[in-house]
């Protein structure tokens, strides 16, 4: 074998064993129950805002706390804690992606992904009367 | 279909712009056949020429009727003609004039045509300089260009099937079901259009998506050379223009990739430059194989070995671009990105899966049937040659893609392995982590050998000369590493070495330079370029690793201090700092004021607010430093509830300071303080604010103000105040009383932004000929009512990464202008 090949060869098996050992970074879209299974381990869960029940944001009591209801894909309403400011829009998203963990029986989230109709499909149209 | 008659419709740019369209496919698709007859006749001198001349024809052609649909869509855009979708999706009245060109790559079919222009401008140098291999590159960039036209064609079969979107679709085509469509006057009620999305309006955004798809055009180059060479047969013609265009696409993608993000760093929230998010990773990966193939090729041309690997690579950099469009493009990301861009359907998906097909398929054959006969070299290369390193640097760079490319395609490969495992697959929650641990091995290794192979030569290198050289170097860096370290406090082991490759890499390619080419211009392509990524990296490992949030909640106000359980990952979210109009906080070693807004009442939507930064000596106490940042955001913007902020950065030369709002008072809600009113009799009476107080200054006839349009029968008068804070004079207001037609009383107020103050002209007494008295109406909101929530972050040294992204590009185009320059052997003539 020629000294490339064997150089390639070590190289390629190398980038598997990375590849391998990282796998267990990538994190599974889960429901509240599942994720409860394991507290405090971090998923993705997709899920929509729960508009029948209240939020919380009080910037003058803490800037970085935002509470709200959500409701799983399984349909499963749970109390979501979001550590930052409230999402503008959030109200209008159309299906929310909640980064976090469960923790008893809240869902401590540290990032949320919005899908708004309006951010960058903006089909509505703007009618003026004639002036 | 209906035949009503629609009235103030502007038909013909977009029934001229179609028929470019076509007439661009067709002329296409005609020089892709011309040259392909072209190449397939070549023995036949007079048949070839023919064939050759129509090709020609056909692409210039293509060519101008490409610019024909530029100068169409562009007519539309700056005419505002909304009765066109496009127009009226992606551009508004008041947008800045300089923006209507970034509505041409906001939309799909918009970046597509950028695209198409690009490749129609490079196809022309290539038919002028490609000689021997005319016919075959040529064939190849029409064929892209049937397919890329195919996209804008916007055309039917049946009812179901349509290839392409065109972007001079009417609005009522666009919105069939709207009923205001029926009306045949519906252009009356069109008064304005969407405008651009307001994170686009940036003018990073007007320069870099054209930088960015000038560098995607520019892979097709080096792909058609390939082709061309694998077809013909002919590996020697193809070397010197495939180097020179792979140098100037490296040069140019990697520009706007990093374009890019200084984009993201001014006017995206994320809070830096890079974020790996799968947009930016789509038009990484393929610059990293891009970059890997441009070495092997020069492994080539002064060995002959590496010919396979080449051309996998720069076929693949092609693919790869066109695979980045389906993932951008489709919307297949949409769950994983925070900028992907909604899809245009199905339609699109099947149609880039057909062209990524069609491309893939023609690539593998021609490899296929080629490889038992493309040239090699049975000696092994010896272990000190410039070529075996350089080809190891390669593949780590093409291994380093591959990892980039698994991690971003997890929503393209995610429902299959869902079907194998049952596990739903999802991006690791730590994206950054994720990322930068495994490639921070790969600036390692690739800096280590970048800085290397420079001394090393090809065939082979004397063993000593090397050693000492590099020991030397070794040496230097190595004190340069251990001073830096400690400055900046970097321990972590994987950082330190590659600080270490950055000093390492940055002393080489100087010594390099100076001392074997012995600074001459046209050779120091290299050790400039290699310089420029040294820089890079240390100018990322330093903005990064000591990269932090001054804004941390040190307020006092009551926090909800329950987050003892909380990880890492949200400590990020605790760097929000409330502050309170008027009310100093400590940040870092600054006090930072919000002073005030620029919100005027039913004018901008753009709010700019105004934040005092104030550094203390902390022995004398006096302000040893003083600064405004001004961070903005649109709110509401196009009568939405919305809020997009943009970053303010106050740079110095070592650090940036960088600061954006993540919350502020909604104005329009919180005002509900009255106004109050005061009577003053003559100049010199004063009325008191809350935080200063104002002076009657007296009447004045002479009105000139932009918010006053003065009409026949006018008496208009103004009332001359001077607003003082606690630091003195402020500004001075003039408030409008205006008598209209002799019955009715308009008024304009004068604001000041940075005390919430309204001042209102609101009633004139006139006592006797020479004594009147004015009521002036005062309001001022109250401070403790008006407050933003902000970010700020310490970006140290992040103008080593800028100048290290400059010098790199520059390097790649001293290299281009001596490939060029170089007249020896390879290139047959014609």
């Amino acid at each position: 074998m020629k000294k490339t090949q064997i150089v390639l060869l070590v190289l390629i098996m190398a980038a598997i064993a990375v590849l391998i050992s990282v796998f267990g970074d990538f994190s599974s879209y889960e429901t509240f129950a599942s994720a409860a299974k394991e507290p405090k381990k971090s998923y993705y869960i997709i899920g929509y805002l729960d508009t029948t029940q209240g939020m919380h944001y009080d910037p003058k009591v803490d800037a970085n706390h935002f509470t709200f209801f959500a409701k799983d894909k399984a349909g499963i309403k749970n109390k979501v804690i979001f550590n930052g400011e409230k999402p503008r829009d959030i109200e209008k998203s159309e299906q929310i992606v909640m980064m976090g963990y469960m923790d008893g029986d809240t869902f401590h989230c540290s990032k949320i992904q919005m899908k708004c109709p309006s951010k960058y499909k903006k089909d509505q149209i703007a009618v003026g009367k004639q002036g | 279909m209906n035949t009503t008659q629609f009235a103030g419709e502007h038909l013909w740019p977009g029934q001229l712009g179609h028929f470019f369209v076509i007439v661009s496919f067709v002329a296409a698709l005609f020089s892709a056949f011309s040259y392909f007859k072209a190449a397939r006749t070549e023995t036949d001198l007079t048949a070839t020429r023919t064939w050759t001349i129509l090709g020609r024809s056909g692409f210039i052609t293509h060519f101008l009727s490409v610019l024909g649909i530029f100068v169409a869509l562009y007519y539309i855009i700056t005419r505002h003609l909304f009765e066109y979708h496009y127009a009226w999706e992606h551009s508004s009245y008041d947008m800045p004039s300089e923006y209507l060109l970034s509505c041409f790559w906001e939309g799909q079919q918009g970046s597509f045509m950028l695209w198409t222009f690009w490749h129609a401008i490079l196809g022309l140098i290539v038919m002028r300089t490609s000689k021997v291999l005319e016919s075959r590159t040529m064939a190849i960039i029409s064929l892209v260009q049937v397919i890329l036209t195919s996209m804008i064609m916007g055309i039917y079969f049946g009812v179901d099937v349509k290839i392409g979107s065109t972007p001079f679709m009417l609005l009522r085509h666009a919105m069939q079901n709207a009923p205001i469509f029926s009306s045949p006057d519906y252009m009356d009620f069109i008064k304005d259009g969407n405008g651009l999305n307001v994170l686009l309006q940036n003018y990073w955004m007007v320069i870099h998506p054209p930088v960015l798809f000038l560098g995607f055009a520019l892979t097709l180059i080096p792909f058609a050379y390939v082709i061309a060479a694998l077809w013909k047969g002919d590996y020697e013609s193809f070397v010197k223009p495939t180097l020179a265009w792979s140098l100037a696409a490296g040069g140019i993608l990697g520009l706007g990739i990093m374009m890019g993000g200084a984009w993201a760093y001014e006017s995206l929230n994320f809070g830096g430059y890079w974020a790996w998010d799968p947009v930016e990773n789509a038009s990484l990966v393929p610059w990293l194989t891009l970059i890997g193939g441009l070495h092997t090729l020069l492994i080539y041309r002064s060995t002959k070995r590496a010919l396979s690997i080449t051309f996998i690579f720069l076929l693949l950099t092609h693919l790869l671009v066109w695979y980045s469009t389906f993932l951008t493009r489709t919307g297949i990301l949409g769950k994983t990105s925070v900028h992907a861009f909604t899809g245009d359907g199905t339609a699109l998906t099947y149609h880039l899966l057909i062209v990524i097909g069609v491309l893939l398929l023609l690539s593998l054959v021609l490899l296929i049937v080629r490889w038992k006969k493309m040239p090699r070299i049975k000696t092994e290369e010896e272990t000190l040659s410039r070529e075996f390193w350089m080809f190891i640097g390669a593949i780590v760079l093409f291994l380093a893609s591959v990892q980039i490319a698994i991690t971003t395609s997890i929503p393209v490969w995610a429902p299959l392995a869902k079907w194998i495992s049952g596990k739903d697959f999802a991006p690791p929650t730590d994206v950054m982590t994720h990322y930068n641990s495994i490639q921070v091995w790969v600036g390692i290794i690739t800096g280590m050998l970048s800085a290397a192979v420079l001394f090393m030569k090809y065939k082979n290198t004397p063993a000593k000369t090397l050693g000492i050289k590099l020991g030397i170097i070794a040496a230097i860096s190595g004190v340069g590493t251990a001073l830096i370290a400690y400055g900046q406090d970097i321990t972590d082991i994987q950082y330190v070495l590659l600080l270490f490759t950055a000093c390492f890499g940055i002393v080489a390619s100087v010594h390099y330079g100076i001392s074997v080419q012995k600074g001459k211009f046209k050779k120091l392509g290299a050790s400039v370029s290699h310089f420029g990524f040294a820089t890079v990296l240390l100018g990322i490992l330093l903005s990064s690793y000591n990269k932090h949030a001054i804004s941390l909640n040190t307020t006092g106000m009551s926090f909800n201090l329950q987050k003892g359980t909380e990880s890492e990952t949200i400590k990020e979210n605790m760097e929000n700092m409330i502050m309170f109009r008027g009310i100093p906080v400590a940040m870092g070693p600054y006090f930072a004021t919000y002073i005030g807004d620029s919100s005027v009442a039913g004018k901008d939507k753009r709010v700019y607010y105004k934040v005092a930064f104030e550094k203390r000596d902390s022995v004398s106490k006096k302000v040893s430093e003083r600064f405004m940042l001004y961070p903005d955001a649109f709110i509401n913007p196009k009568g939405q509830q919305g809020f997009s902020a943009n970053p303010s950065t106050k740079h110095y030369w070592d650090r940036d300071i960088f600061t954006y709002i993540n919350g502020a008072t909604d104005k329009s809600k919180a005002d509900t303080s009255g106004y109050y009113s005061h009577t003053v009799n003559k100049p010199g009476d004063s009325i008191f604010l809350s935080n200063g107080y104002m002076i009657f200054k007296g009447f004045s006839n002479e009105i000139n103000d932009r918010r006053y349009q003065p009409k026949e029968g006018d008496l208009a008068v103004k009332a001359r105040l001077e607003v003082y804070d606690m630091q003195g004079l402020k500004k001075e207001i003039a408030p409008l009383y205006i008598l209209r037609d002799k019955q009715y009383i308009v008024q304009v107020d004068d604001t000041v932004g940075d005390l919430g103050l309204y001042a209102r002209f609101a009633a004139l007494n006139v006592h006797s000929k020479d004594s009147a008295s004015l009521d002036i109406q005062v309001r001022q909101t109250n401070p403790m009512d008006d407050f933003i929530v902000l970010k700020a972050l310490v970006f140290p040294y992040i103008n080593v990464l800028w100048i290290g992204i400059v010098v790199l590009v520059f390097g790649f185009f001293i290299s281009v202008g001596d490939v060029i320059s170089r007249k020896v052997r390879t290139t047959g003539g014609e």
